[in-house]
C-alpha cells in the first residue's frame, strides 16, 4: 500500500509531536513535490530472478506515471495512477485499459506488489497510530485499523528514523497477530533537509523467497512536470 | 372374448418363459417412469435453487440490466414497487443492489459479484437468510456474509474484515466490512460465490440505488407469475421467472430433456423386441399344435390374433408390475434424499448449475403413458412377426413338422 507511495512520489518531512503526527512526518516522506527517477524492480523467486527497469515521473500528490524501459520483452509497458484510478498500457497490444475491481488483485509485474496496493490510500485515514517505543535512535508506532476502513490487515507496525522520521520499516499482520508482509527501508539519500530511501525491500513472509527489491537512481527532486504527464496519452509515449 | 381366453391359457402355459418376459417389460416401465421422476426431480431442483437460493422466485429489474448485469443499468425508480406489493400473488418483496467487485483478505484476493440486500426483506424472498452454519445472519451496515467456500478461499474467519473494491459511479470504491456469517446452502452455486452486504454500504460503493427487486411468490407458480405480472411494470422493466434466470442452462436442461426421447424408446424397443422373439420362438416350438387347432377351424387369421393377444397380455402385466415398483420407488425417493447425496459431487464439477443437496424425485400419471409404449411396440412386433407367421401357415403342412 504505502510503499508505491514512495515509488510514485518523493518528498519531506515534518517535525512530530504525537503519534499522528509521527505518522504524518512519516508519511509526508512519501509526497510533497515532483520528481522523477529510474526505479529498478527485482522481483525474486525460489527459483527466479527477474529485474525490471522503470522510469517514473510523480506529482508528488496522488498522480504517477510508470514506464518500463527494460527488459526488451516488457519495454513500453506503462502504468498511469490519478487518484483512485489505474491505467494499463499493453504494448503488444497497443491499447490502454483501465483495470476493473477484478484486475486490481493480479501481481505488479509478478512482484509483491498488487494493483490494488498501487491504488493506496492515506494511512491516516484508514488506521490509527499510538507510539509502542522511542529511543534516540528510532520511533516504532503501532497502526490499527478505524472501523470501516478498507484494509484487511490487523495491524501495522512502522519504524522510522528518531530524527529525520525517515521511514525505516513496514510490517503487516493479518487479524490473527501474524506478520504477512514486511517492507524495509535503506540508503537514505539526502533531499534539502531530509532522508529519502533509495532502496525498499518488499518480503512476502507467508512465502519464504518471495521478495522484490526496488532501487532509485538517477532522481530529481523539485522539477516542475507539465500536466501532460500525467493523461492517457502518456502512458503510450511516456513524458519527456 | 374366446380367442382372449385361449390366449390366456397359452400364456400360462409356459409359466417360466412368461414371468421371464414379464420381468423384462417390467424393468422397461420401471426404468421409464424412474428416469423421467428423476429427470424431473432434477430439473424441479435446479429450478427451486435458481429461485431460493441463488436467484429469486422472480425477480423484476430493468430489460437492460437482465442482458447486462452492470449497476449503471440499475432500476431508474422503483414506483411500481407498490402496485407489486400490493399484487395477491406476491408475498414478499425485497431490493436488492449487486455489482462486481473484488473481496481482499490479508493473503489473497477473489472476485465476485456482491449482492446489497435489505436484511429483514431478504429472508422472505430467499432462504439463504436461514442457511447460516456458522455466526448469524446480516443485522446492519458494515458487516459481511460469504458463502463458507468463498470464504476458506480467501482465508477470512467470522469477526474478521475484509476489504470490497468496486468501481462506483464516482471511481474506485473500497469499504472494510466485517464477516459476521458463513452461508451453507448444499448448493456449490450460493456456498463457493456468495457475498453478501447490507443495502446501505452496496449504495454507498456503487452509487447506484436498486438493481432489481425480487419477489416471493407460489411455489411451482414462478414463471407463470412472473409473465403475469409484466403488465403491471412500466416500459423498460420486466419481471423473470427461474427459467428465464437460468439462461443457457435452461437450454441445456431442455436439450437433455429432449436427448432423453431416444434413450426411453431405446429401452422399449429392446423390451419389445425381448417379448416378440419370445413369441416367434413359441410358434415355432407350437407350429404342429397351432395346425391343429386351425384344422379344427380356427382361421389362420384368427390364430394369428391369439398370439398378438399373447403379446399384448404378458407386456400389460409386466407394465402394471413396472409402473407400480416405478411409481413406488418415485414416492419413496420423493420424499426421501437418496438422489441430492448421490449427485452432491456433480454440483462440486458443475458449478455454474444452481443446485443444492436436495434432490426429490417427481411423481407425475403422465410417465405411465411414457411406459405403455413398450407394450405398444411390442402389440406392433407381434403382429409383423409371429402373427404373420401363422397367418401364413398352411395347416396341414404344419401338423406334419416335429
Amino acid at each position: 500500500m504505502t510503499w508505491l507511495a514512495v515509488l510514485t512520489t518523493l518528498t519531506l518531512a515534518a517535525a512530530p509531536t504525537d503519534a499522528h503526527a509521527v505518522l504524518r512526518a512519516i508519511e509526508d516522506n512519501h509526497r510533497g513535490g515532483t520528481g522523477t527517477g529510474t526505479i529498478t524492480l527485482t522481483v525474486a523467486r525460489p527459483d527466479r530472478r527477474t529485474e525490471y527497469v522503470m522510469t517514473v515521473w510523480s506529482d508528488g500528490e496522488d498522480r504517477g506515471l510508470v514506464r518500463v524501459t527494460a527488459p526488451a520483452r516488457d519495454a513500453g509497458q506503462a502504468f498511469l495512477k490519478v487518484g483512485d484510478n489505474l491505467w494499463v498500457y499493453a504494448p503488444r497490444l497497443k491499447r490502454t485499459l483501465r483495470l476493473p475491481p477484478s484486475g486490481r488483485s493480479e501481481s505488479f509485474l509478478g512482484s509483491d506488489i498488487s494493483y490494488s496496493d498501487l491504488s493506496g490510500r492515506d494511512v491516516e485515514q484508514d488506521y490509527t497510530a499510538r507510539i509502542t517505543s522511542a529511543d534516540g535512535r528510532t520511533v516504532v508506532l503501532e497502526l490499527i485499523p478505524r472501523p470501516g476502513a478498507p484494509t484487511p490487515y490487523g495491524r501495522l507496525t512502522v519504524t522510522a528514523d528518531a530524527q529525520s522520521y525517515a521511514p525505516l520499516e513496514w510490517t503487516f499482520y493479518d487479524q490473527r497477530g501474524q506478520a504477512v508482509k514486511r517492507v524495509t527501508f535503506s540508503e537514505h539519500t539526502k533531499v534539502g533537509a531530509r532522508s529519502f530511501p533509495t532502496r525498499t525491500v518488499v518480503e512476502d513472509l507467508l512465502r519464504p523467497g518471495y521478495r522484490t527489491t526496488a532501487v532509485y537512481s538517477n532522481y530529481r527532486f523539485g522539477v516542475k512536470l507539465p500536466e501532460a504527464c500525467f493523461t492517457l496519452a502518456a502512458l503510450e509515449r511516456g513524458c519527456e | 372374448m374366446i380367442l382372449l381366453r385361449l390366449a390366456w391359457r397359452n400364456v400360462w402355459r409356459h409359466r417360466r418363459r412368461t414371468i421371464l418376459l414379464v420381468l423384462v417389460v417390467a424393468y422397461s416401465a420401471f426404468a421409464t417412469i424412474f428416469y423421467w421422476g428423476f429427470l424431473d426431480g432434477f430439473t424441479a431442483s435446479v429450478i427451486t435453487a435458481q429461485a431460493r437460493f441463488v436467484g429469486a422466485p422472480v425477480l423484476v429489474t430493468t430489460t437492460a440490466y437482465h442482458d447486462d448485469p452492470d449497476p449503471e443499468n440499475a432500476l431508474p425508480d422503483l414506483s411500481f414497487v407498490t402496485a407489486l406489493q400490493d399484487d395477491r400473488r406476491v408475498r414478499a418483496v425485497a431490493l436488492r443492489l449487486e455489482f462486481p467487485a473484488l473481496i481482499r483478505s490479508a493473503y489473497t484476493s477473489e472476485s465476485v459479484i456482491v449482492r446489497g440486500v435489505d436484511p429483514t426483506a431478504e429472508a422472505g424472498v430467499s432462504v439463504v437468510p436461514s442457511h447460516i452454519a456458522h455466526g448469524r445472519w446480516l443485522q446492519r451496515p458494515g458487516e459481511l456474509v460469504l458463502g463458507k467456500g468463498l470464504a476458506a478461499r480467501i482465508d477470512v474467519r467470522v469477526g474478521e474484515r475484509a476489504v470490497v473494491d468496486t468501481a462506483g459511479k464516482d471511481g474506485p470504491r473500497a469499504a472494510g466490512l466485517v464477516l459476521v456469517g458463513l452461508v451453507d446452502t448444499g448448493s456449490v452455486a450460493v456456498d463457493d460465490r456468495a457475498a453478501l452486504v447490507h443495502l446501505d454500504d452496496a449504495r454507498a460503493l456503487t452509487g447506484a440505488e436498486v438493481t432489481a427487486v425480487a419477489l416471493d411468490v407460489a411455489r411451482g407458480e414462478e414463471d407463470r407469475t412472473a409473465a403475469a405480472l409484466r403488465p403491471l411494470l412500466p416500459p423498460g422493466i420486466a419481471s423473470f421467472g427461474p427459467l428465464e434466470m437460468l439462461g443457457a442452462i435452461r437450454q441445456d436442461i431442455e436439450g437433455n430433456r429432449i436427448g432423453a426421447i431416444p434413450i426411453i424408446l431405446l429401452f422399449a424397443i429392446v423390451a419389445a423386441a425381448a417379448v416378440t422373439s419370445t413369441s416367434v420362438v413359441s410358434v415355432i416350438e407350437r407350429t404342429r399344435e397351432l395346425g391343429m387347432i386351425s384344422a379344427v377351424g380356427l382361421a389362420p387369421a384368427r390364430l394369428a390374433r391369439v398370439v398378438v393377444l399373447e403379446s399384448i397380455i404378458t407386456s400389460l402385466i409386466g407394465w402394471v408390475l413396472g409402473l407400480a415398483a416405478g411409481y413406488g420407488t418415485l414416492a419413496v425417493m420423493a420424499r426421501v434424499n437418496v438422489l441430492g447425496k448421490a449427485f452432491a459431487s456433480y454440483g462440486r464439477a458443475f458449478s455454474a448449475l444452481p443446485l443444492t443437496e436436495e434432490i426429490y424425485a417427481v411423481i407425475h400419471p403422465v410417465y405411465a403413458l411414457y411406459a405403455s409404449v413398450t407394450v405398444l411396440i411390442a402389440a406392433l412386433f407381434a403382429i409383423l412377426i409371429p402373427a404373420r407367421r401363422v397367418r401364413r401357415m398352411a395347416p396341414a403342412q404344419a401338423m406334419r413338422m416335429e
